[in-house]
């Protein structure tokens, strides 16, 4: 645990630091919001706007986290740890990146969409937090794939977008479901689908990263 | 191979010509339900391919021995062929019955999905050659059969109109023997020129990687 909060806390000053990741993000995020919402901005457009804008977001970011090692790549995998505990670490930095840009995002959902996002709001939380958290650990999987491979900004969307469409599927089938009034349990196969989604990924990336990052 | 090869192109040739001149017509969908006959046959074939995929990328990973990643790269290249196919012959069949070319169904979406996650694979093949490249494509070959289900799952929750099915159901086939025997004949022709062309393609990568060595060898 110590490991991975020393390895979240270095990425998190960094980004303190420079803010390019989460300005990135975010200012895509709120170009795909407007873009989306002024060619269709009904309450109905508001759930996939909003994955469409955060799944997007995921794929800018997401290869950003690894480039930003640069040449300490290696100076990370020559330290004595579980190859696990640096995707656990990244994967959170991601998912907090993601976070981020969720919540700068809403504003402008609910101003461009449909303002029933602020009165849904704990329900939203729900599909937003566990979507993320599959967007994250599949984004990082792959991230950390091809952090050197030729034309990675073009290879991550495309190697991301497949594998993550069940979960947007189900997050989008969620969001309309609460943003039309539905109580939480209406939506149980949805959120059971993400919850899956999100226990096999996160699993399968922490077991599979070893042979990700490996030289 | 050859034999392989030329044994399923001969009984394909067979299973083509019962398909479309000795099986009955069937009742409602007339006759671009004989597109069943190529349909079937190759997304059988297709997913097979994945699965080989799939053991190829787990036993590269674990072993390291790059015959397990030509066997899997080969296999991606068919079943992203297979793939095409049953898409291309599904959308014609689907205009001619459902008068659609495309509808959000749990199994068409699944198809297509793979064959994205697939196309993802062959490009990273293409994008980063060498061992590096092997391993990502491997653990892309592990992520997409890990997918399969949670994309139907996903896909179901959308909605469904594809035919149930009438072969591969656990009470047994329901479709009358005059329709299953052509099946049958292409199912096993699909996979002799699978296995065929996996292994004509496993052993052009042989000779290609070899090549590649001895020509680093002599530079």
């Amino acid at each position: 645990m110590r490991v991975v909060r020393l390895l979240v806390g270095k990425d998190l000053r960094l980004e303190w630091r420079g803010r390019e990741i989460v300005s990135a993000m975010g200012l895509l995020a709120l170009l795909l919001a407007i873009v989306l919402g002024a060619t269709r901005s009904g309450p109905e457009a508001a759930p996939a706007a909003m994955w469409v804008t955060y799944a997007f977001g995921a794929t800018l970011g997401f290869t950003r986290t690894f480039a930003l090692e640069r040449d300490h790549l290696t100076a990370l995998l020559l330290a004595p740890l579980d190859r696990g505990l640096i995707f656990a670490a990244k994967a959170l930095t991601n998912w907090l990146g993601l976070v981020v840009v969720q919540v700068i995002s809403l504003p402008l959902f609910g101003a461009l969409f449909t303002e029933t996002i602020w009165t849904r709001l704990p329900a939203l939380a729900l599909p937003m937090l566990l979507g993320g958290i599959g967007l994250a650990a599949v984004g990082t999987l792959f991230g950390g794939l091809i952090v050197q491979a030729r034309l990675r900004e073009a290879l991550l969307p495309i190697l991301m977008l497949p594998v993550v469409l069940p979960l947007v599927i189900a997050a989008v089938g969620a969001t309309t479901g609460i943003l039309d009034g539905l109580p939480v349990w209406a939506i149980g196969a949805q959120l059971q689908l993400l919850l899956v989604f999100d226990i096999i990924f996160v699993t399968a990336s922490f077991l599979l990263f070893e042979y990700v990052v490996e030289e | 191979m050859r034999v392989l090869l030329f044994l399923g192109s001969a009984l394909m040739l067979v299973g083509v010509a019962w398909a479309l001149l000795a099986a009955p017509t069937e009742l409602f969908q007339g006759a671009p339900q004989r597109i069943m006959y190529l349909h079937v046959p190759s997304v059988v074939t297709a997913y097979v391919a994945l699965l080989v995929v799939f053991a190829g990328s787990v036993l590269y990973l674990w072993r390291r021995d790059p015959r397990w990643d030509r066997l899997a790269r080969s296999s991606a290249e068919l079943g992203v062929l297979f793939i095409s196919m049953t898409l291309l012959s599904g959308a014609i069949w689907g205009k001619a019955v459902w008068g659609a070319w495309w509808t959000w169904d749990a199994r068409l979406t699944t198809t297509l999905i793979l064959w994205f996650i697939y196309i993802g694979y062959l490009m990273v093949r293409a994008w980063a050659p060498g061992a590096r490249g092997a391993r990502a494509a491997a653990i892309i070959g592990i992520v997409g059969v890990l997918d399969i289900p949670i994309i139907h799952w996903s896909a179901i929750l959308l909605r469904t109109l594809h035919p149930q099915p009438t072969v591969f159901r656990p009470q047994g086939p329901a479709l009358p023997p005059s329709m299953l025997i052509p099946l049958v004949i292409n199912l096993v022709a699909f996979m002799l020129v699978f296995a065929g062309l996996l292994l004509l393609r496993v052993r052009q990568e042989r000779t290609l990687d070899a090549l590649a060595e001895t020509l680093e060898g002599s530079a």
